[in-house]
């Protein structure tokens, strides 16, 4: 394929730039239309009633005074509801049973805000309270409250082995045992969710803010039993998605249900509460690791057992990612997944799935399996990461029948090393005096990009000017800029004659959206392909021009085509598409990026620099380098702000984000962004943070790109916890990371503080 | 509708009429939806009503007037009455700053501002700060520094920007993170904001 990365070999005119956003005019004027923005005539306001209980059957439920409110158009219970579950879980739209405080009881549409509200309060449930847990480890526990008929885990636990982990634990020279903990973190955007349903007969067009279009389209095709071609879902405008809106959710399908029903359009937008306690947040993992180490510094064994909270639905979307797994070289490893059902709201996969999570885990005992045995925790992990041609597994688990390639860590964590100075960390953790200690700390990850169904569609118009049309989403990653940008490298168009259409299922081919760092790499390539179909039409249609010379004789660049031995015989894009009379069309798809054994993965190496005032537990960030594989990058800016947001991501997971429930009542305690504090300008010290661009070229994705929205988040949590051990000695194993937390664990009497090298 | 003959609004469509109350009154925004049905019925004349009041309220440099219930917030007089979307609603708790407008010359929180409460007064929204069709240099500086991602909160950063220069016209970076910290960006482009911020600052005194 390499052969691919440049147009017939010459170099690269647009992709590999820096550049603003093609659509960054539209953001800046307030014209771009985000979901809630769209305003129909005749639009009804839609309300959802929520459970009250965390878990509770509804055994009445009367609606008859909010059905009489004059303006009330349409209200629905569960006995409206189709007996279809929400794609990816085991929740209906409406249900007689609740099971988390917060869930959709009832729904309802009416001419105005004022009538909903006022008619939802007139809606009676009565409940019968049913006991119910919160921790997913009492919750498998005997006796334990029941959610589910068949239990409360979901599934066999995911459980991935190769060697002996035991008897590679009986053979290490040192073993460590700890347990690491995160809590259910909010984890929206800026975006509360919203849609708008709209019906024309029997076909209904939803207007949503989600990350996966044809998710939700296949959703609603199943839940309302018509044809894929009776839905069209449009997601143009996203503000923010991290996770939360990569699954169809029970809000597309109440709209669904009201506008079918009051037979009007209908608007539902949740307030902030609502979308904290109601979206697809970041799930609860402890998670305990055995980590055993051999005297020549390998890693001979590592046992990861991991306890999921779920939340109280989705199916398939917990679950670790790969650190685990296909980071390191174990010769003997265990990981056990227990994905557990709980009365607390619905989680899933948000910004590294479970690998933020898993990397506070893992390279948190990395951390302390080196310093345990005196090494230099850097060298540790150079000694042991998985290189170029290791065996590795070619999917999220299984066997490791595949060969690493296209792999970076080695220089991400060497480039990291360099620019903080590694060698400044205390020799002996906790060793400065006085009331600011500093100190550094270092956390790698890595994943895989581009997985699944990928499409997309390019169109050069008569004119020469273009468009691509896609599926998946431009979510704030810049999908709309850098999908153009591949096709106008491959066209020789310059990208300021491209428009994009984003995330409409009516107009774009299938394409599983924008979630798991596939959208460039996935829906990259496709547009590259569709890209390449409609040059071998322009080309073919140029030749009568230029003396009937072959498409292979050809070449284009800002949009004139020439025989590229003799580039004084040419004729402009415009002038060949006017005689050809007709637009040209391409479709690309992927499915499979990765064939043979060849495994291609996304990495990155962060190291920060603290200083804790032991006074308050106050952390600072005084310097945070993000070192990161991208593959090629196809815009430098749009990577920079990735790895720069991202890298914030992950650290307001240090300080804050927890969302906390009354353990009496089940309720959510933090139903507001000043329980939760995501940060501001003033949490972190933006000029602090360094995106580093480790060079490199993949052998998938479009041009050598890859995709890296995630990988940025990941490393956060542990990195701190790392740097704050090497300043005060003390180790966090618990986020968030409390100046609470932090005072209580500096006043614990505690052996002597540890040496590291 | 004989309901609005008395309101002088330039909006065609007026919540006040619905929102006094009462079955005739709903039965009026009915008519608006699904027309000649129950208009014949309505009254002639309406008895001045004490929860709501008649705003005025300069946006953009275009005058309005209209009856208005007294709980309106300036957000939603904007994106509801208006149709002025540009401007966002993050968490309508004053907690994240999404829906940042100008106000004579300050940046307010617009969802926990009542539109009634400053009556007279004169707000720019995102959809002013170009002026005709030649972007602001703030619009310029967010645009060539990619001063965002998701864009959803950018109007709100922007207008926090204007005022912040406009008192400002030198400022330091410490001052910039200062006068927006009242506005959450949750991608956390920070950094590219500071760059827009600074970058707008050098284009406003060139």
């Amino acid at each position: 394929m390499a052969q691919q990365n440049t147009i017939a070999g010459g170099p690269l005119n647009v992709v590999g730039k820096r550049g603003p956003n093609i659509d960054a005019v539209e953001r800046v004027t307030g014209r771009a239309k985000y979901t809630g923005d769209i305003d129909l005539p005749g639009m009804l306001v839609a309300r959802v009633l929520r459970s009250t209980r965390p878990h509770a059957n509804i055994t009445g439920i009367d609606t008859s005074k909010a059905e009489a409110v004059p303006g009330v158009r349409a209200v629905i219970t569960y006995k409206d509801a189709p007996k279809v579950m929400i794609f990816g879980s085991r929740q209906y739209a409406l249900n007689d049973r609740v099971r988390f405080q917060g869930e959709a009881v009832a729904a309802l549409a009416a001419v105005d805000a004022e009538t909903a509200d006022k008619a939802m309060k007139l809606i009676a449930v009565q409940y019968e309270p049913l006991p119910f847990v919160l921790d997913p480890e009492e919750a498998l526990k005997p006796g334990a409250p029941q959610l589910f008929q068949d239990g409360n885990l979901e599934g066999q636990p995911r459980t991935l082995t190769r060697g002996d982990v035991e008897q590679g634990l009986r053979e290490s020279d040192k073993v460590i045992e700890r347990v690491y903990h995160c809590p259910t973190m909010w984890s929206g955007g800026m975006e509360p969710r919203a849609c708008v349903a709209q019906w024309d007969g029997d076909h209904l067009t939803l207007w949503a803010s989600t990350q996966a279009p044809f998710r939700v389209h296949g959703s609603l095709t199943a839940m309302f039993n018509v044809p894929d071609a009776n839905v069209r879902v449009i997601s143009s405008y996203v503000g923010g998605g991290f996770g939360t809106k990569s699954a169809p959710h029970t809000d597309e399908a109440l709209a669904a249900m009201l506008a079918r029903k009051a037979r009007l359009p209908v608007k539902l937008q949740y307030t902030r509460e609502e979308e904290i306690l109601d979206s697809n947040t970041r799930f609860e993992t402890r998670i305990y690791v055995r980590v055993g180490v051999k005297n020549d510094m390998t890693l001979h064994a590592m046992d990861v057992k991991a306890y999921i909270n779920q939340g109280a639905y989705h199916t398939r979307l917990g679950g670790l990612g790969t650190q685990s797994t296909h980071m390191y070289k174990s010769p003997n490893l265990r990981t056990v997944q227990y994905r557990v059902h709980t009365n607390v709201p619905n989680t899933g996969p948000t910004r590294g799935v479970g690998d933020p999570q898993e990397t506070f885990a893992i390279e948190s005992a990395m951390d302390e399996a080196a310093i345990e045995m005196g090494w230099d925790p850097m060298e540790f992990r150079l000694k042991n990461i998985k290189r170029n041609g290791d065996p590795i597994a070619r999917g999220a688990s299984g066997t490791e029948d595949g060969r690493l390639v296209a792999q970076v860590l080695d220089k991400c964590i060497q480039e990291g090393a360099s620019r903080i100075q590694w060698n400044r960390r205390n020799a002996v953790a906790g060793s400065p005096t006085g009331p600011m200690a500093r100190g550094i700390g270092i956390a790698c990850t890595e994943r895989g990009g581009g997985a699944g169904l990928a499409g997309a569609s390019v169109k050069v118009n008569l004119d020469g000017s273009a468009h691509v049309f896609f599926a998946s989403t431009d979510i704030g990653q810049g999908s709309r800029t850098t999908l153009a940008m591949i096709a106008s490298e491959v066209l020789g168009i310059p990208l300021s004659m491209f428009r994009t259409t984003a995330g409409d299922t009516e107009v774009a081919p299938y394409d599983g959206g924008s979630y798991g760092n596939r959208t460039l790499q996935g829906t990259g390539r496709a547009v590259e392909v569709a890209a390449r179909a409609c040059l071998q039409q322009i080309l073919a249609a140029a030749g009568p021009v230029l003396n009937n010379a072959a498409p292979a004789d050809l070449e284009i660049r800002d949009s004139v085509i020439r025989v590229t031995a003799d580039p004084s015989r040419q004729v402009k894009l415009a002038e060949v598409m006017q005689r050809r009379g007709r637009s040209v069309s391409g479709d690309g798809a992927t499915a499979a990026l990765q064939t043979g054994i060849d495994v291609e993965r996304t990495s990155g190496a962060h190291f920060v620099e603290v200083e804790v005032d032991k006074e308050t537990g106050k952390v600072h960030i005084l310097k945070y380098i993000s070192a990161h594989d991208v593959g090629r990058p196809i815009n430098v800016t749009i990577v920079e702000n990735q790895i720069e947001g991202g890298t914030i991501q992950g650290l307001a997971l240090t300080q804050g984000e927890e969302m906390r429930f009354d353990e009496r009542t089940g309720s959510c305690l933090t139903g507001s962004f000043v329980d939760l504090k995501p940060p501001t300008a003033l949490d972190f010290d933006p000029r602090v943070i360094e995106a580093v661009i480790v060079p490199n070229e993949g052998t998938t994705g479009p041009f050598g790109g890859k995709g890296l929205g995630e990988n940025p988040c990941h490393p956060g949590m542990a990195a701190v916890a790392n740097a704050i051990y090497n300043a005060i000695g003390v180790r966090l194993r618990e986020v968030p990371f409390t100046r609470a937390k932090i005072l209580r664990a500096l006043n614990e009497p505690r052996p002597g503080a540890s040496r590291t090298v | 509708m004989a309901s609005e003959d008395r309101d002088k609004s330039e909006l065609s469509v007026s919540r006040r009429a619905f929102l006094k109350g009462g079955a005739i009154a709903t039965g009026a925004l009915s008519a608006a939806l699904i027309p000649a049905v129950g208009e014949a019925q309505l009254p002639d004349a309406v008895e001045p009503d004490p929860r709501h009041s008649n705003v005025a309220l300069n946006v953009n440099g275009v005058a309005y007037r209209k009856d208005i219930p007294n709980h309106t917030t300036l957000l939603q007089f904007l994106r509801e009455d208006l149709k002025l979307t540009g401007t966002k609603m993050g968490c309508d708790r004053l907690q994240c700053g999404a829906c940042t407008v100008i106000l004579n010359g300050r940046n307010v929180y617009s969802c926990t501002t009542l539109a009634v409460e400053v009556t007279g007064g004169e707000v720019l929204t995102v959809e002013g700060l170009a002026a005709d069709d030649k972007l602001h240099p703030i619009q310029q500086a967010f645009i060539e520094h990619s001063g965002f991602q998701c864009g959803f909160c950018t109007p709100g950063q922007m207008m926090s920007t204007k005022v912040f220069l406009d008192r400002t016209p030198n400022p330091t970076e410490d001052q910039a993170r200062l006068a927006l910290s009242g506005n959450m960006c949750r991608c956390a482009a920070y950094k590219k904001i500071l760059e827009s911020v600074m970058a707008a600052s050098r284009l406003m005194r060139a």
